[in-house]
């Protein structure tokens, strides 16, 4: 199993990376979508002992959500909001992957510390879980565009579904349920409130919300 | 022990609020069924209170639901204030003009989050599970992000992406906390199916990991506390306040925070019972103090009287937070004050809401001569302002006074200089605007409107109970406010 986990592991880095030097939003929500069916598919891999329905109800959920639907609302909203395509970045591609490596090496820092207290969970995905949490907040503050900034906290929502896959064997199904539909109902409401800013400002440029200071 | 029947009902009632609310047809009516909907959950809140003080707590739901002292006071909280802010929109909302017009559709969106918002709040409060609980306040930013841009100006969504973004992820971090608090307990532990009970978690004999819980309660405090408009991490709310229609800031004020750190405390108990009381009352007395000083640095220099009493609203909830870190005495110091607070900002934001829609701007220059103006508003101001700002004899002045006692009592002496420079810097600053705004000379005619017999009943009730709880607070209420004090105060 663990040769499994190491291939997610190492894919979903590049997603991330990827997502840090790609210019086009479009390609972002597709690396983004990718990133979001691989890390489903790690409660498949970890819970070795057998394929329950649980297991399966909440991997599918995912990918059917991360992997097709967000994409989908996200692509669509590009479309409606035309104008810009660009990323627009306030940290240039460059130094947003210079970030990325950074970040890479504290999060194995922080993960090493951590794993004595989690023996359980394998190492190289809560150093994923960490890292994506990481690139969230990253792609949120040095974003220009709105649109980038829900990707961010996609990005987060991956890192956190990673880690809670990990950690927690148990979770009552209720609860996982509760946590999908959060984030369904987040992008939503994300999405309408990035489509009103649009349709005000004429851009999804969110440097352009500067009226409030102070 | 009480059956659970109450709790299952607030929640059914206020989601067949909601949806009744989309149902309407007239803005008068939403309105009104919001009314009707609040007053009824805080009869039921009041009579779980009296069930839970007379039996200790209440379940439902096989545990999952779950009212003890602590909770109870806050859902009485809650509700009051939820009443109070729905009979001052009936006011505010009905006198609303320009482009900011109330039509059936905004009404509609208006009265269907408003409970949705209090549906999940309520949630919050009942959950024995810190999953659920922490699904609820997820809800909550998510219900409640367009009640601040209702009307959709440039301003609004500006403070609406703000709010939104910010405290998603916040909350995002209180779900690695939460996490975390649920891996803790697994060590040693067989009853996989309750590891997310709060009862589980707090129970003296738990045996949570300790770096575990030690991450969890940072994760916690930095998710939740931005939510509750902690600083350093407060810094959507000056503007989600200030752009928010009126009722929708008091209800944000008055009790939204407060759900968040409510969140906060119920983490408390297990910290405390595995590391001792030093680390979570140390982080809690540093995140107290750093929000009163920043929110009194803040205003000082604010002329818009909307985020004046925002960043007030940092200042109290920094209050309840430093008390909450003062051992029992300052546990029920923040209680009290949590009451006091909401009510007075509630009445506050009413006051300033519709004294900005006389006057036409919320311009702590222009809004002057506000009691020869506008009698009933003008001296909801002035009492509350002056309640905020810890005049005698205000209950506000009563609870920050058994705090000092506290900070005495703990040998807090930094926290007490702190905190009594950041009072008085407040109150100096709050004061010379106040006498402006409500003796000063009208610099611009009033623009007319009716003065409505709901007005008169909140404002007289609401001063009387500040006053009144100024003065002599009654056993009965001291006993509620020390039992709920006991469920996060008791040190190990």
């Amino acid at each position: 199993m663990p040769a499994s986990l190491a291939v997610i592991h190492a894919l979903g880095l590049l997603t991330c990376f990827a997502l840090l030097g790609t210019s086009r939003i479009g390609a972002c929500i597709r690396w983004l979508s990718l990133q979001g069916i691989l890390f489903s598919l790690v409660p498949v891999v970890f819970h070795d002992d057998g394929l329950g329905l649980r297991v399966m109800l909440l991997a599918g959920g995912n990918i059917v959500l991360k992997g097709v639907l967000f994409p989908a609302v996200l692509l669509h909203l590009r479309a409606r909001t035309n104008y810009h395509r660009e990323v627009e970045p306030f940290v240039g591609f460059v130094a947003s992957i210079l970030f990325g490596v950074v970040a890479l090496a504290v999060s194995l820092g922080l993960a090493v510390k951590l794993h004595p207290a989690l023996s359980h969970t394998p190492f190289v995905m809560l150093e994923a879980a960490i890292f994506l949490v990481a690139i969230g907040l990253f792609l949120i503050v040095s974003r220009r565009n709105a649109l980038m900034q829900v990707l961010g906290y996609l990005v987060i929502e991956n890192g956190i579904f990673v880690f809670a896959v990990i950690t927690v064997v148990e979770t009552p199904l209720l609860v996982e349920l509760g946590i999908l539909l959060d984030a369904f109902v987040a992008v939503f409401v994300m999405g309408i409130a990035v489509f009103h800013i649009t349709l005000e400002f004429g851009t999804a440029d969110v440097d352009q919300l500067t009226t409030l200071r102070g | 022990m009480q059956t659970g029947q109450p709790i299952v009902a607030m929640l059914a009632l206020v989601v067949l609020g909601a949806v009744v609310c989309l149902a309407l047809r007239r803005p008068r009516h939403i309105l009104r069924a919001t009314v009707i909907v609040s007053a009824l959950e805080l009869g039921l809140a009041a009579y779980l209170w009296i069930a839970v003080l007379a039996d200790g707590h209440v379940t439902a739901a096989e545990g999952w639901f779950y009212v003890d002292p602590f909770s109870a006071f806050h859902l009485v909280v809650l509700s009051l204030v939820f009443l109070l802010c729905s009979v001052f929109a009936g006011i505010y909302f009905a006198d609303e003009a320009g482009e900011h017009v109330f039509s059936p559709t905004v009404a509609r969106r208006f009265g269907a989050l408003w409970l949705g918002s209090l549906a999940a709040m309520t949630l919050v409060l009942v959950s024995n599970n810190i999953g659920i609980m922490w699904v609820g306040m997820e809800a909550t930013t998510l219900l409640s992000a367009f009640l601040i841009s209702l009307y959709r100006s440039r301003a609004s969504l500006e403070a609406m992406w703000k709010y939104l973004l910010i405290c998603s992820v916040g909350i995002a971090f209180a779900f690695i906390g939460t996490i975390f608090a649920a891996a803790s307990i697994q060590s040693g532990s067989d009853v996989q199916a309750e590891a997310l009970f709060w009862t589980r978690l707090a129970a003296p004999d738990a045996h949570l990991d300790p770096t575990l819980i030690k991450f969890a309660f940072l994760f916690i405090l930095v998710g939740y506390g931005t939510k509750a408009g902690l600083a350093p991490i407060h810094s959507w709310l000056p503007d989600a306040h200030s752009q928010a229609p009126a009722p929708v800031s008091a209800m944000f004020s008055g009790f939204l925070l407060n759900t968040a750190l409510y969140c906060i405390m119920r983490f408390v108990p297990p910290v405390r019972n595995t590391l001792g009381s030093g680390f979570a009352d140390g982080l809690l007395v540093f995140f107290g103090a750093l929000s009163i000083l920043v929110a009194a640095g803040f205003i000082v220099f604010q002329r818009d009287a909307k985020r004046f009493l925002a960043y007030s609203s940092v200042e109290h909830l920094g209050i309840i937070t430093l008390g909450f870190g003062l051992g029992p005495l300052g546990t029920f110091a923040a209680l009290f004050h949590t009451l006091n607070h909401s009510l007075s900002k509630s009445l506050a934001f009413f006051a300033v809401g519709r004294l900005g829609q006389r006057f036409g701007t919320h311009d702590m220059g222009i809004l002057s001569g506000a009691l020869r103006g506008d009698r009933l508003w003008g001296l909801a101001l002035l009492g509350s302002v002056l309640s905020l700002i810890g005049a005698a004899p205000f209950a506000i002045f009563m609870s920050e006074y058994q705090l000092l006692r506290a900070a005495v009592g703990t040998e807090a002496w930094v926290v007490l200089v702190l905190f009594l420079a950041a009072a008085s810097v407040v109150f100096i600053s709050a004061l010379r605007h106040l006498i402006d705004m409500a003796f000063g000379d009208a610099k611009s005619p009033l623009i007319a409107m009716r003065q409505r017999l709901p007005g008169f009943l909140i404002v007289m009730p609401a001063l009387g109970i500040l006053l009144f709880l100024g003065l002599w607070l009654p056993p009965w209420l001291t006993e509620a406010i020390g039992r709920a004090a006991s469920v996060v105060g008791v040190r190990s």
